[in-house]
């Protein structure tokens, strides 16, 4: 399932030898091309999803729960990219958050999912994987 | 454990570090940052600018401008804390290459025209949006970690810890009827154990905290099980591992500080010549405060250094 959006502009992190590699469990492939703004021409930004992505309301009760226990101000905009480091969470919101998920959707997430997760959209995929089961 | 240093207060002109010689075996040096005391918008820019592209960009895309601050003096307090070693070339803060090891911890890439070895110094750096640590040691692995004393769990405690601390951590806790008091020697548990696994180098997955106890022992043989035991001034942390029977307690020493009357911070690092019979003496441990580029200030012995743990 592709998904394009063609009026939103973001910013994707240059590759750093020091930043942690996220490996996701989940069979998503994901590329996007953005630019920064030099011109005033908007660049589309392409999304390509090859596996099945989590339902929409999954996406939403996670940002539900990561903006409470975050604290993050109503206004903040988070998306399903938004990862949790660029949120502030830090280990121990990750923890609290993973227990709200279990406790939300009724799941167990084991340490080593837990590590694997780095955006909302990672949450929301291992929250549907595990229920499926 | 002893504190000391011998000058309290270093002026200098910007961009100008103070050298300082590495700790010595068994040394600890914590140098630390309030983001709410750095408040001039040229030494953030000076920060900023000591950044490779990927590091400044991993900083600006942090969402908010108290998020952004802090990654920001993480980056810069790593950086200039190195420097300070004069370690052969490495005085820039500029030009330090970071990697991360194999299972993700990060640590410098020393540059050398041969292959020598590596140089002794190892590292650790732990942050919140309030206080942001570096841990320096000399041939030990170290791990820290630093939490606001008054953060608040969104959880009931118990049921966190049951979910992930040890059966013995999770009746100590339990053990404790204040829910103020829990909370705090709750914090104070997490960080012993993020400092364990972070010295570790392994992961939270290669280590998870339910595989380890982190207890308080008394110099008499005998654990102490209860909040009211560890009033008793020798007390030392200990840690023993379910999991690897090769990670033996005697290797970890731990201290637990309370910085600038607002933050735990655990400090773990490896022990050597243990078990040669003699009493684990915990090893020195200095503290400064700084602003990178600007001051430092040796703050051991000073109220805003509290040794809750590893004091003889």
């Amino acid at each position: 399932m592709a998904s394009f959006t063609a009026s939103h502009v973001s910013f994707s992190a240059v590759p750093c030898s020091f930043k942690q590699n996220q490996v996701s469990n989940s069979r998503i492939a994901s590329l996007s091309f953005s630019g920064k703004g030099f011109s005033s021409r908007k660049l589309p930004v392409l999304r390509f999803r090859v596996a099945c992505a989590a339902k929409p309301e999954t996406v939403n009760k996670v940002i539900e729960i990561v903006k409470k226990q975050l604290a993050l101000p109503e206004d903040r905009d988070v998306s399903g990219e938004s990862t949790f480091a660029t949120l502030g969470a830090d280990s121990l919101d990750t923890v609290e958050i993973v227990m709200g998920l279990e406790e939300e959707f009724g799941i167990s997430v084991e340490e080593e999912s837990a590590q694997s997760i780095a955006t909302v959209q990672d949450a929301a995929d291992l929250i549907e994987k595990l229920l499926e089961k | 454990m002893k504190l000391h240093c011998f000058e309290r207060t270093f002026f200098h002109s910007s961009s100008s570090l103070t050298p300082i010689q590495l700790p010595a075996p068994m040394e600890t040096h914590l140098w630390y940052v309030k983001p709410s005391e750095v408040r001039s918008e040229s030494l953030l820019d000076q920060y900023l600018d000591i950044l490779p592209p990927c590091e400044r960009e991993n900083v600006l895309q942090m969402r908010g401008e108290e998020l952004r601050k802090s990654a920001l003096l993480a980056r810069a307090l790593v950086r200039t804390t190195i420097a300070r070693y004069q370690i052969n070339s490495h005085s820039n803060p500029r030009s330090l290459k970071f990697r991360k090891n194999l299972h993700g911890k990060p640590e410098v890439q020393w540059q050398f025209r041969d292959d020598r070895h590596p140089p002794p110094l190892h590292f650790n750096i732990s942050h919140t949006s309030s206080l942001v640590a570096c841990g320096v040691t000399t041939n030990a692995q170290i791990g820290i970690d630093v939490e606001e004393k008054h953060r608040s769990i969104k959880h009931n405690i118990l049921s966190f810890a049951r979910r992930y601390f040890s059966k013995h951590e999770v009746q100590f806790l339990a053990a404790i009827s204040d829910p103020q008091v829990q909370r705090m020697e709750f914090i104070k548990l997490w960080t012993l154990k993020e400092a364990y696994v972070k010295a570790l180098g392994k992961g939270f997955s290669g280590a998870p905290f339910k595989t380890f106890t982190i207890r308080f022992k008394g110099v008499m043989e005998g654990g102490f099980n209860t909040l009211e035991d560890l009033s008793l001034k020798a007390s030392e942390i200990v840690v023993d591992s379910f999991d690897d029977p090769t990670d033996l307690t005697s290797n970890w020493q731990f201290s637990l500080l309370e910085l600038a009357n607002s933050h735990y911070a655990a400090i773990c690092t490896e022990k050597h010549g243990a078990g040669s019979g003699k009493r684990n003496s915990p090893g020195k441990l200095t503290v400064w405060k700084t602003v990178p580029f600007l001051e430092d200030e040796c703050v051991s012995g000073t109220a805003a250094v509290k040794v809750i743990h590893g004091v003889q």
